[in-house]
């Protein structure tokens, strides 16, 4: 099976806390630490539409590779609500380094 | 995350194209959310993907005063709302006509506009809802006016966080904040409405799918007794959030429908199928 090298796990972190970053600062809200364990919406105050500019943000900096609305539809409402950052980073590290998708 | 001016509104859409298309020109599914706190996030978690990837072009908005999309104090009639939708096919490039998705309110607006616009619509997926009668302006009206008075009730908004959790709570005083700084709870009911002639004249294919404990449960065919072509799919045990506690059930009555009401348009040779071919 071939793979592909991508980033590593501490450089999806960084990538996704960016991301979480700039969407915290169109509310006003800074200085939050965001760490693994860090919940979407309960822990950052986020809400699902937030999820959605994350997702705009993957497509832009990853490609079409990484599809967070695929993964999201997967998950029970339950387990959305209880979105754990780094839930995000396994999903995002998964999908680069991975063998190369098609058909998705 | 895309942006256009539609009908006067800075507009908030996203548009999934089909992929693995075996048609020569993708269906499109235009997919219309409810009022409150629902955004397009909740056709986004759900659908939007798994459809795309079945080889059918997804486009989803954000309704005025919702998501992303900008909040006018006023201008929240019902046909505010239709004119907005087809602002957004325009500006959006769709061409021909679609097969609409709408949840709850969303529906409403679906069915408003297949009567003001038939030639654009080619099919209707309703997730509890109903069209735009005066039975409907009336529930709605009571439903917007209580959302009110619990608003301003600290007792109430304790009680949500309580039996629902923060989250629930949370999303409720979006809803209220909405409300309070537009006129939506005095325009939504006016419609215009739909009386027994205009509703005979949706003539296009509907598929109306309600949770039996939703808020059809009083006669779950009631919509379907209304149109001249609606097949009802009854959901057992579920209240009004069919959309995202059963978006699985609802993706596979969705790929279904689309392929039955495709294939009605084809020769048998140039089939090509979209149920069963939801790649995760």
């Amino acid at each position: 099976m071939t793979t592909t090298t991508g980033p590593t796990v501490d450089a999806v972190l960084d990538d996704i806390r960016s991301m979480l970053v700039r969407v915290l600062d169109q509310y006003g809200l800074d200085d939050v630490e965001i760490t693994t364990a860090t919940t979407f919406h309960e822990d950052l105050g986020l809400e699902s539409i937030d999820l959605v500019t994350v997702g705009s943000m993957m497509t832009d900096q990853y490609g079409e590779q990484v599809n967070l609305a695929a993964f999201l539809a997967d998950l029970d409402i339950d387990d959305v609500i209880g979105l754990r950052v780094g839930t995000l980073v396994d999903f995002v590290h998964a999908a680069l380094s991975g063998p190369p998708r098609t058909g998705s | 995350m895309g942006m256009i001016e539609a009908n006067g509104i800075r507009t908030h859409y996203q548009r999934m194209p089909a992929r693995n298309a075996t048609a020569d020109k993708p269906p499109t599914v235009v997919c219309v959310h409810g009022l409150g706190y629902d955004s397009l996030a909740s056709f986004y978690l759900t659908l939007a993907a798994p459809v795309s990837q079945a080889g059918i072009d997804v486009v989803t908005y954000d309704l005025r005063a919702h998501g992303r999309t900008d909040r006018p104090m006023s201008g929240y009639r019902l046909a505010d709302f239709v004119e907005d939708l087809r602002a957004v096919l325009d500006g959006t490039g769709v061409e021909g006509p679609v097969h609409l998705v709408g949840n709850s309110f969303g529906g409403t607006i679906a069915f408003s506009f297949a009567e003001r616009y038939p030639e654009r619509v080619l099919s209707i997926v309703a997730i509890e809802a109903e069209p735009a009668t005066d039975e409907w302006a009336r529930k709605m009206g009571s439903t917007l006016s209580n959302v009110v008075d619990w608003m301003q009730d600290q007792q109430v908004l304790d009680w949500l966080e309580l039996t629902f959790g923060s989250h629930h709570a949370r999303l409720s005083k979006i809803a209220g904040a909405m409300i309070a700084a537009t006129t939506i709870v005095e325009e939504v009911p006016q419609g215009p409405l739909l009386d027994a002639a205009a509703m005979r004249g949706i003539r296009c294919p509907v598929l109306s799918i309600v949770g039996s404990e939703g808020f059809q449960a009083d006669d779950l065919t009631a919509v379907a007794s209304a149109l001249p072509d609606c097949r009802t799919e009854v959901i057992e045990g579920q209240n009004h959030s069919v959309l995202v506690e059963r978006h699985r059930t609802v993706r596979e009555l969705l790929l279904a429908w689309i392929e039955e009401i495709e294939d009605a348009a084809r020769p048998s040779a140039v089939r090509p199928s979209y149920a069963g071919r939801v790649l995760t």
